[in-house]
């Protein structure tokens, strides 16, 4: 019970800091409209056949995974800026319980990339805003949300460990995106970019707002967004707990 | 000769303290990693929406790489100036402005071209292009002049850096618009007038029609008017900044707020 | 049994130099640093900086793991039982940073209320009276990037008592107040000791250690040089006088050739606006002033005093050493 409280209560406070941070949102809301911009152009121009929707929950979903990347990764790097790192280690509560909030946060901003890039379609080329199966979106949402939230802690535990991890960031953003099949039908990569995307969230999360929205069924791939979350919060839970020893005892935890 | 100088001396010695704290392990995934992934992007985008082929992409993704380093390093110079409070004694000295700036643009410049030949090397290995020896030379001209271009382009947003709170958004700002406006990903035909428009009055545009048809197999004679178009938008872009930063200067000795973050 | 102990901490640093061909170098912050503090006790460190205080506090609170040593607070070992150990603990390090800036004070209280677990039935009553208690009453609806250093001081201390910890580690924490704000920082301190919390405090104020602490251990390079109350301490410099040379321009080997007067148990230059003063401490019964003048060679003197020995002398002479 007190664990539940916690997270509400840290990832409230977070989204909120995160919300404040003009940067971050101006940040989260041009990208993405940009990027889907040209995505947009190019599927218009493009002789595929097939509806732009498709095309606007993958842009959506880069958006939430570029929130989640930028977000959590460089949410660590911006608390130890802020000289904020060292109090949230030295709290009673796991590490784990302090950060689980802080990537969940930054994958609900990501909400704000989909929702402009969604207005934007609607706006200005014609993106049909129908959504099949409401119910099932609306349960799809907010477990991409989680599943890729749950990812970002994987992220931010690597970069308790290293300063300059700024880097990986920069380098994961349109890998993932094209491992994930966001814009991409998978069937056009080599065959052993498949079972990468398996293991990654925004695959899952992406087809299940397709299928809800569009028409099928999302219920298997909202199962498997839950299942990879789980595994990723063991994974994260271990990762976190190693790195942060490992902090401690080679003083990265501070700027100095 | 103090203007010879400070123009190199200077415009190493402040690449050097940009990127001091940058290691190996940071500036390889930033510089060379992300570029493979932005070509392969696009380049599957383009293969599965059904739009033109691989060397649209790579020709123009590879020279949009060069305008990066322009972008981001001369907006960190001045914005970087500020935010590590070396701009007042900068302002102080009495260089003259244009050494001194355009000392920095040519590592800039030069890391751009490093940052394009790599992303042809990787569009030449992993898609559907093909470049001959002959071409090369012409291409490395033309990512030349757009790399300036780029640069001078960031030497403006540089310059509204000195008044602007977070210039790095800015930067991050024209660095998507170009993916958008310059005809890297979209043909320009494609676009409404209005955004073609736009396309045409910033760097890079021209630029990446001198390379694609010189990849097709033009030579650099008969894209020449291109390319001097390519330096004429430079060239306008630094005059713009130069006015700019002359215009903050002033303003912000008389208001007192160069020092202001 | 003693709240906090502290059994031979050794702290090493590696650092790296240079970008391409990195070069790294060890460096020794902490070399055997022992104290005990027991209950209610309001223990202080205090030396100069870059002497080891507050890496030796971050091993205590387990924000560092000491390279060689053991250290528990409470009786829990703070490697071992880290988790324990920041259930008792509450600290305090100050300075500009290390708030969450967008959010305001209030904000920040909560969020880290819920941290330390105080139940959520008396976290706003707790908040408000920290507030009441740093002063900080009327503000805390405002943002934290617009606090001043005092009130972000002030902010961190109320943060370091939300869950009424037993234990409380100050680092320096009037560093940055004005004189009123230092002062009022000192009284809530001496309050909070006299409420029962043990309490360590690093300065490198000699008086607000002579002022505060039951018993001080002073710390150099690393290493204790001295350890007891402040007393003691004084009385190691009490039998002895202070000559203080005020001069316009050491001459160079001034400060050897003093030191080699006999009697002579330390010298120090200290800077005051227009001149340097010589601070000489001597054995009570040799009359070194003739001695020290002649070693001045002529340079330009002003006042010449004799007094007694204050435990600022103890301290310059315990850290003075070359």
């Amino acid at each position: 019970m007190r664990i539940l409280r916690l997270l509400w209560v840290g990832w409230k406070f977070h989204v909120k800091s995160l919300t404040l941070s003009a940067f971050f949102i101006l940040t989260s809301i041009l990208q993405p409209i940009i990027f889907a911009s040209v995505a947009y152009f190019m599927f218009r121009t493009g002789a595929r056949e097939g509806t732009l929707l498709y095309v606007a929950l993958g842009a959506g979903m880069m958006g939430i995974w570029s929130s989640t990347l930028f977000g959590s990764g460089g949410a660590i790097q911006w608390q130890r800026w802020q000289g904020t790192l060292e109090y949230c280690i030295a709290v009673p509560p796991p590490f784990l319980l302090v950060i689980l909030p802080l990537t969940l946060a930054t994958a609900t901003i990501g909400l704000y990339s989909l929702t402009a890039t969604l207005v934007w379609g609607w706006l200005f080329f014609d993106v049909p805003l129908e959504v099949a199966d409401p119910l099932a979106f609306a349960v799809a949402l907010p477990v991409a949300v989680v599943g890729l939230g749950l990812l970002g802690l994987i992220l931010a535990s690597t970069f308790v460990m290293y300063r300059n991890a700024n880097a990986l960031s920069n380098l994961l953003e349109y890998p993932v995106w094209l491992v994930t099949g966001l814009l991409v039908s998978l069937s056009l990569m080599p065959g052993w970019v498949g079972p990468i995307s398996w293991v990654l969230a925004p695959t899952w999360g992406v087809n299940a707002l397709r299928e809800a929205a569009i028409a099928g069924n999302p219920w298997p791939e909202i199962g498997m967004c839950l299942v990879l979350g789980a595994v990723y919060l063991v994974i994260g839970h271990f990762a976190l707990q190693h790195f942060e020893r490992l902090a401690r005892e080679r003083a990265t935890l501070s700027l100095t | 000769m103090t203007n010879a100088r400070v123009f190199f001396v200077g415009g190493y010695l402040s690449y050097r303290a940009l990127f001091n704290w940058m290691h190996w392990s940071y500036y390889v995934p930033t510089m060379l990693g992300a570029p493979i992934f932005q070509i392969l992007f696009f380049a599957y985008i383009g293969r599965y929406a059904q739009v033109k082929d691989d060397e649209f992409f790579v020709v123009g993704n590879a020279v949009q790489l060069s305008s990066m380093a322009g972008i981001y390093g001369m907006a960190m110079t001045v914005g970087g100036e500020r935010w590590t409070q070396t701009l007042s004694p900068l302002m102080a000295t009495p260089a003259s402005r244009l050494p001194l700036f355009l000392g920095r643009a040519l590592p800039l410049i030069a890391n751009g071209i490093i940052t394009s030949a790599f992303a042809f090397v990787v569009g030449w290995l992993l898609l559907d292009f093909e470049l001959g020896a002959r071409e090369i030379p012409a291409l490395a001209v033309v990512v030349a002049v757009s790399a300036f271009a780029c640069t001078s382009l960031g030497l403006v947003v540089g310059s509204l850096g000195l008044r602007v709170r977070d210039v790095f958004f800015l930067a991050n700002a024209v660095v998507y618009s170009l993916l958008l406006f310059c005809g890297v990903n979209i043909p320009l035909e494609s676009l409404p007038n209005w955004m073609e428009a736009v396309g045409r009055s910033l760097p890079l545009t021209h630029g990446i029609e001198a390379a694609r048809a010189i990849a097709d197999g033009a030579t650099l004679g008969s894209v020449d008017h291109l390319i001097w178009t390519e330096l004429g938008i430079g060239g306008a872009y630094a005059a713009v900044a130069y006015a700019l930063f002359r215009f903050f200067e002033i303003e912000g000795r008389r208001r007192a707020t160069l020092e202001t973050i | 049994m003693a709240v906090v102990e502290a059994i031979d901490l050794h702290r090493t640093y590696r650092t790296s130099t240079g970008t391409f061909r990195r070069k790294w170098k060890d460096v020794e912050a902490v070399r055997g640093v022992s104290f005990e503090i027991g209950e209610g006790e309001l223990f202080g460190l205090l030396g100069p900086n870059g002497a080891g205080k507050t890496t030796t506090i971050k091993m205590l609170i387990t924000l560092l793991i000491p390279t060689s040593g053991t250290a528990r607070v409470l009786g829990h070992d703070v490697v071992k039982d880290a988790r324990e150990v920041r259930k008792s603990i509450g600290y305090v390090f100050g300075g500009e940073r290390g708030v969450y800036e967008r959010l305001s004070g209030y904000d920040n209280l909560r969020y880290f209320a819920e941290l330390y677990g105080v139940p959520p039935k008396r976290i706003r009553p707790r908040i408000d009276e920290l507030l009441e208690l740093v002063g900080l009453r009327g503000r805390e609806q405002e943002r934290a990037e617009g606090y001043s250093r005092g009130m972000k001081q002030r902010l961190h201390i109320a943060r370091g008592l939300l869950h009424d910890p037993p234990v409380v580690f100050l680092d320096e924490p009037t560093i940055g107040l004005d004189p009123i704000g230092a002062r009022e920082l000192r009284a809530t301190v001496a309050s909070l000791a006299q409420a029962g919390k043990t309490i360590l405090l690093t300065t490198h104020y000699m008086f607000e250690a002579d002022a505060l602490c039951d018993r001080i251990a002073v710390i150099n390079r690393g290493q204790i040089v001295a350890e007891g109350t402040p007393a003691d301490l004084k009385q190691r410099v009490a039998d002895g006088t202070v000559v203080e040379v005020e001069v316009f321009g050491v001459p160079e080997g001034t400060v050897k050739r003093v030191r080699g007067l006999s009697g002579v148990l330390s010298v120090s230059v200290e800077e005051r606006e227009q001149a340097q003063v010589i601070i000489v401490q001597t054995r009570a019964d040799v009359e070194l002033t003739q001695g020290i003048l002649g070693t001045l060679d002529g340079a330009n003197v002003g006042r010449i005093s004799r007094r007694e020995p204050t435990l600022e002398d103890a301290y310059v002479a315990l850290v003075a050493e070359q």
